[in-house]
């Protein structure tokens, strides 16, 4: 009984410590600003890896999940005679929920396991090691541009598959199914809010951009410099950002929409 | 000793998860020669390097190098430090992004602001010391060891340091590359004045080149002196290392249980 509660306090402890390391990780990163010259063309690469490549996945899969949505809210709607409403649907649930919290998680699962294994082979080769021996702060060399390119490429991803899925959805409502167009459009024209939808929307981006890039820097950052290191870091990667994003939609919902 | 101390170890005590690497060293380590540390695997003679570089951080003692004191140096002024330094490392720890080219010229464009041919005249003086002028356009991947270990050595004296580590420069090398490397080693040292800290266990290759050498054991400096007064020392300890008996003062078992008992024999072994 006593080794439980004493291994749970070490836990604590762990915990504590871990986060403690991480804040001050993101502080010894975002720290200086770097010279232009310098800064611009580490973190136009970084843009590319994090977010240029990630575009394949974050398109496709906002098609089909619009085009889903337009499918099943079709079936649903029409049941009430109001299938006219199925584009308001789309755009809310994707603008609101399902843009943010689905591309923050194929980000964690395609860019951020990425970036945890590439800072963490580093660590391993001491590249990171002899960066520093040059005088050169890993943190700002390595670290930074992939932070800002996770933070800069996240909002923008979301926003691509936000607008992808209301296409996809209007693809099966309106060209297949037969939806009338005008009431299509004019419906989530007139139902979504700019600022409360939109705007709302992106900065669920913004945090979740924030969270997963932070955690997947750090766990290649903080991992075990071996191979079974790397991969359960990768691991702790993908599985906590995803429960960090769902934790995270579920308080940020409440506080925007939760009307009270 | 002869010349003035580049760095200086005091009372250095260091540990790490529970256990002491070190325990009150105490070290002067010559300008302008070549010191080498020697000591069995696993006696930290690589944490001594990443101590010197300010990487980790001693529990108490001074490290002084170039009359600075290294553990209470600020982050800035650490950074400043650095670029007087070069380290080889064992694995190379070249960038795997890069090239043997790139890789060179890395501390140059971070450090300087030099335009580019003359950048290129440098990586390709530094390359051709090593032999390597031929190899730049070659990826990381596709250079042998000791190919490696040569451009990450050209990269470590890039910035033409004032002092420059190897960490184990002869481990896992052919006698060629090996001699290779002893000679760079020397010729660097002598041509550029560069004060030389030699880290290994390869006992002839290291009293060959050094002029100055120690041997670390348990935590503590065991003999140190010039070559030949380490091959006189009365230490049985010293002898046993120098020579690579394999009993001696240093036991060749992990400490274990009575191995009667290991096997399950009652007795024990007779």
């Amino acid at each position: 009984m006593m080794d439980r509660i004493a291994a749970l306090g070490r836990l604590g402890f762990d915990i504590v410590a871990t986060v403690g390391r991480a804040g001050y990780f993101l502080g010894g990163a975002l720290a200086g600003v770097p010279k232009p010259a310098v800064g611009f063309p580490l973190l136009v690469r970084q843009l590319y890896s994090v977010g240029v490549l990630s575009l394949a996945i974050v398109v496709v899969s906002g098609l089909f999940i619009g085009m889903v949505l337009g499918l099943q809210g079709y079936t649903i709607l029409s049941d009430y005679g109001s299938e006219a409403a199925v584009g308001q649907m789309i755009a809310l649930t994707l603008v609101r929920e399902l843009g943010p919290v689905v591309t923050a998680l194929l980000f964690a699962g395609r860019a951020g396991s990425a970036l945890t294994a590439e800072i963490g082979l580093m660590k391993a080769t001491e590249q990171l090691s002899s960066m520093e021996m040059m005088g050169v702060d890993p943190l700002r060399r390595v670290i930074a541009p992939r932070l800002w390119a996770g933070f800069i490429a996240m909002p923008i991803l979301a926003v691509i598959f936000s607008v992808v899925g209301i296409w996809g959805g209007m693809l099966v409502s309106v060209d297949w199914l037969g939806v009338f167009e005008g009431a299509f459009w004019g419906n989530m024209q007139s139902s979504v809010s700019f600022v409360d939808d939109v705007l709302n929307g992106v900065v669920k981006t913004v945090v979740f951009g924030f969270v997963c890039t932070w955690i997947a820097v750090f766990q290649g950052y903080d991992c075990v410099p071996t191979s079974a290191g790397i991969s359960s870091a990768t691991t702790k990667t993908v599985v906590y950002s995803s429960l960090a994003v769902l934790g995270l939609d579920f308080v940020l919902t409440a506080v925007m929409f939760g009307n009270f | 000793m002869a010349s003035e101390a580049y760095i200086t170890l005091t009372d250095v005590v260091f540990s790490r998860s529970g256990r002491r690497i070190f325990d009150g060293v105490t070290l002067e380590i010559p300008r302008g020669k070549t010191t080498a540390i020697m000591g069995p695997s696993g006696t930290g003679k690589t944490t001594l390097l990443r101590l010197i570089g300010g990487q980790l951080k001693p529990d108490s003692g001074t490290i002084m190098v170039a009359g600075e004191n290294v553990p209470k140096l600020r982050r800035k002024a650490l950074y400043t430090l650095r670029e007087k330094m070069g380290m080889l490392f064992q694995s190379g720890a070249l960038f795997t992004d890069l090239s043997a080219f790139e890789n060179v010229a890395f501390p140059l464009r971070v450090h300087t602001s030099l335009p580019e041919d003359m950048i290129r005249d440098i990586v390709l003086m530094k390359l051709e010391a090593v032999g390597l002028r031929g190899a730049r356009d070659l990826m990381p991947s596709e250079l042998s060891g000791g190919m490696t270990r040569r451009v990450a050595l050209a990269r470590s004296i890039a910035l033409d340091p004032e002092l420059i580590m190897y960490d184990e420069p002869f481990a896992g090398q052919d006698p060629i590359a090996m001699g290779v490397l002893v000679k760079l080693i020397r010729d660097l040292n002598s041509s550029m004045g560069l004060t030389s800290v030699l880290v290994s266990h390869d006992v002839p290759e290291s009293l060959s080149i050094c002029h100055y050498a120690c041997i670390i054991a348990d935590g503590q400096i065991i003999g140190e002196g010039t070559p030949d007064e380490l091959r006189q020392h009365p230490s049985e300890r010293v002898q046993q290392f120098l020579q690579g008996q394999p009993d001696g003062p240093v036991p060749f078992n992990y400490p274990a249980p009575d191995a009667g008992s290991d096997w399950g024999l009652t007795g024990g072994l007779k």
